[in-house]
């Protein structure tokens, strides 16, 4: 019996070792100073080129606190400098000279000066290096050093958003020292950049602590490190907040924004995003290529009670083809729900109840195929079944085919012969803010309408004065005149609703007492930059 | 016993390769282009193209597979657009954080569910049974994620006793613990106490009793002895499928295991993550069986001599 005895008593003893003896708040808890950032999606890679920060977008979240970028976005989508001093873009639009910030050294002590600047302009132009981004880089022909601190970037024709480019997260500047050291392939995991945090351990996919930077030129950090933690589960970013074990967490469900409420430590920052959410609508069907049809589409849909039911109000309908702050966004239009005038465009378009009362024109019914993702948008399937219900009150037929998301982009930019829906459900994130960017993405008429589309037009959007408007809103020399030009685009557009517009959603996101200062940017990332902790 | 270990190893081989090659399949056939997804949404065919020649997309299947597997051989998983490079290391390094999780679980198990059910055993349709195979139907009812999330609702955000997500220490092993052994102890709990009963009325057991053992010891010296061999059978087989339960609990506690890892991996469609995770988890189901047979034998005299 001895020997059972104690095999008991050590079995019991290594149980009680297991629970809990005392201050374990206090483990749970972030050290004072450090700021703790509970992230939905994990920090994998670090580097800008090499399908740049991953995964999204968590990867990028934790660049803006790594590395500096020559320009940057501030709170509203405005370009300021960063690593530049100031810059200038020449009158035909094809350079941009830079003064650079002097003094400037990386973690590793590397100075940041023009020769390290043109190598990362030159490593980003690199198709084989930077594989993604491309649109943002391939206008770049080269960058020329005037001197140590001037710099010269030359674009192959005209390119009004080389600025957008650079202060993009791709344009994160990173040691070329430690290309050198960790090697291409190596850098991801090691990366150094001149930002006011340094890399103090990296575990990719569960942990990245940051220490403030003390060579930074700018203003001190806020906070002596930031650790990004990787909680993918909702409730648990939620809880993790709500003991303090985390001071910030990013893309707080809307329905359970209410379980934060109540609690005074707790703030929720909310921003619109950048991405309005609409349904593309195919117009080389003969029934969609009657603009009184897709008007009639998008009378028909309640966008603001979706925004307000669905999204607890952290959502609005859209006034514009282009999300509110996207650069250069004008109000052209309003989301009005009118099902009467829906039903009368559709019979000013030749429609006529049947016997089951589904439309129908020529003996054929309006029967339409709505293809949605099952989690790739927020709530999108619910979302596509208020949809198809509010167009059955007018009389047309909405046949949901849920897609699963990996396979989703692959249904949608499709050979013309080969676009099975008639209605998609898409949205488009312009990362560099620029809606000249958006808009040429989703609305630029395809070089070949047969083919797969060029960027985003899925639709095959052909409107010819739009065309020639993205050309000027690109190139025209004033600003003011392209933002004119834009503007009348996103006009022409909106009257000719190729999209059923739906909501544009907020991101939001949570901080706790007594961290200050973190900002959600349109552009999905919760940004810690300017965060402090007392 | 060393013979038979030869023989056990030697099946693992031809068994893997069986499911590298159903994985090589699957993945071949899953929708999606893995070109198209790595290149980003905003790349252009050119650019896609490019992708599928850099990771070897644009060869023919039988080579991709030859290339696949002759890879796997000397360690080395493939291109993980995660880990920018061979993947394994990321994997290994995972893979105490499960392995300790499962530990903790089977070990709870055999410290409460074996016990439970010999409880219940001795004391049939009277109270502490009724109260055990209650909490077990009550256990083997309640999924993990939701057993893990009132876990840490009620000991962590009400209570402030753990840690509520992460591995911070000894202490935050406790909630992913119970909810990944929740399921499990029920089950052995039922099993054991179905053995015992079983076992109860057997003639040994009566012979015990009128040589003049109490019930207690007969109970203890005797049956224990013979519940065993089935219950290590069940808690060995189960084990296996911690590994799979693992998945959703360490994604709920942001537990640093290889299943947070598998659902990080889907959700960047990183193909050849998955592959990897996928083939380690089969090897250790695998080594796990074998494992078990091996604990079999040790607990089974009759077995050795087989």
């Amino acid at each position: 019996m001895k020997r059972r005895q104690f095999l008991t008593g050590a079995a019991g003893a290594a149980l009680i070792s297991t629970l809990p003896t005392g201050a374990i708040r206090a483990w749970a808890q972030s050290a004072s100073g450090v700021i703790t950032f509970g992230q939905s999606t994990a920090v994998l890679t670090l580097d800008p080129a090499h399908g740049a920060f991953t995964g999204y977008p968590g990867g990028y979240e934790a660049s803006l606190l790594l590395f500096d970028r020559l320009l940057d976005f501030d709170a509203d989508m405005k370009i300021v400098p960063q690593l530049a001093e100031s810059f200038a873009m020449s009158e035909d639009l094809k350079s941009c000279e830079l003064k650079l910030r002097a003094g400037v050294t990386f973690h590793d002590g590397t100075p940041c000066d023009a020769a390290a600047i043109k190598f990362n302009i030159e490593r980003m132009m690199n198709k084989d290096i930077n594989t993604t981004n491309r649109p943002l880089w391939n206008p770049i022909a080269g960058a020329d050093i005037v001197d140590d601190k001037t710099l010269v970037i030359r674009t192959s024709a005209p390119f009004a958003q080389l600025p957008n480019t650079l202060a993009h997260g791709s344009g994160a500047i990173v040691s070329p020292a430690a290309i050198q050291k960790s090697g291409e392939a190596g850098f991801a995991q090691n990366p150094v950049g001149a930002g006011p945090y340094m890399v103090e351990a990296f575990n990719a996919g569960q942990e990245l602590k940051l220490k403030a930077f003390d060579g930074y030129w700018g203003d001190k950090p806020g906070a002596s490190g930031v650790v990004f933690k990787f909680i993918a589960e909702p409730a648990t970013r939620i809880n993790a907040i709500t003991t303090g074990a985390v001071d910030v967490i990013d893309s707080v469900p809307v329905q359970l924004v209410g379980q934060l409420g109540g609690n005074a430590d707790v703030e929720v920052v909310r921003k619109p995003g950048l991405r309005p959410i609409g349904l593309a609508i195919n117009l080389t069907r003969p029934a969609l290529a009657d603009v009184k049809v897709r008007k009639a589409l998008n009378l028909a849909v309640p966008v603001a009670t979706i925004a307000e039911k669905v999204f607890f109000g952290y959502a609005k309908a859209p006034d514009s083809p282009l999300a509110f702050d996207a650069i250069g966004h004008k109000t052209v239009g309003e989301t009005v729900f009118d099902q009467a005038q829906a039903k009368s465009l559709l019979a000013e378009a030749g429609y006529k109840a049947g016997s089951d009362g589904i439309l129908e024109k020529d003996g054929k019914k309006l029967t339409l195929s709505l293809y949605v993702p099952e989690g790739l948008f927020p709530g999108d399937v619910a979302v596509a079944e208020i949809v198809a219900a509010s167009l059955k009150q007018v009389g047309v037929d909405a046949q949901i085919t849920k897609i699963e998301k990996g396979a989703y982009w692959d249904h949608l930019r499709q050979d013309k012969a080969n676009l099975a829906w008639d209605l998609g459900m898409f949205g488009f994130n312009p990362s560099n803010a620029s809606g000249t960017y958006h808009l040429a993405s989703l609305f630029k008429s395809n070089a070949d309408d047969n083919t797969k589309p060029d960027v985003w037009n899925i639709g095959r959007y052909r409107n010819a004065e739009v065309d020639a408007l993205l050309e000027k809103a690109d190139s025209a020399p004033e600003e003011a005149a392209r933002m004119d030009a834009l503007g009348k685009a996103q006009e022409l557009v909106w009257a000719d609703a190729p999209y059923l517009w739906l909501q544009i959603n907020e991101n939001v996101s949570a901080v706790r007492k007594p961290v200050s200062g973190v900002t959600v940017m349109p552009i999905v990332f919760t940004n810690l930059r300017a965060a402090r902790k007392a | 016993m060393i013979g038979f270990l030869a023989r056990r190893f030697a099946t693992i081989p031809l068994v893997v390769l069986g499911v590298v090659t159903i994985l090589f399949i699957i993945f071949k056939s899953v929708p999606g282009d893995e070109a198209a997804f790595v290149a980003g949404a905003t790349a252009t065919q050119s650019e896609i193209e490019a992708v599928r020649v850099q990771l070897g997309l644009d060869r023919p299947l039988v080579e991709q597979y030859a290339r696949h597997v002759s890879g796997l051989v000397v360690g080395d998983f493939g291109y993980s657009t995660t880990f920018r490079g061979n993947p394994l290391p990321h994997i290994i390094s995972r893979l105490p954080a499960t392995l300790a999780l499962a530990a903790a679980a089977i070990g709870l198990t055999i410290l409460i569910g074996i016990p439970a059910g010999v409880v219940a055993a001795a004391y049939r349709n009277r109270l502490p049974d009724y109260l055990i195979s209650l909490s077990v139907v009550g256990l083997l009812a309640i999924p993990n994620f939701w057993l893990g999330m009132l876990l840490i609702a009620w000991l962590s955000v009400d209570l402030g006793l753990l840690p509520s997500f992460g591995a911070s220490g000894p202490a935050s092993l406790v909630i992913p613990t119970l909810a990944l052994a929740a399921r499990l102890i029920a089950l052995v709990a039922r099993m054991t106490r179905g053995v015992v009963i079983e076992e109860l009325r057997k003639d040994y057991v009566r012979t015990a009793r009128a040589k003049g053992l109490s019930k207690g010891l007969a109970l203890r010296r005797h049956v224990l002895r013979n519940v065993m061999i089935p219950t290590v059978t069940v808690i060995g087989l189960q084990a296996g499928y911690l590994l799979g339960g693992s998945v959703v609990v360490e994604r709920l506690c942001a537990w640093p295991g290889i299943g947070d890892l598998l659902l990080t991996a889907v959700s960047v469609r990183d193909y050849t993550l998955v592959q990897g995770i996928v083939m380690i988890f089969v090897v250790s189901f695998l080594v796990i069986n074998i494992a078990v047979e091996v604990l079999y034998r040790f607990v089974n005299p009759r077995l050795r001599y087989a």
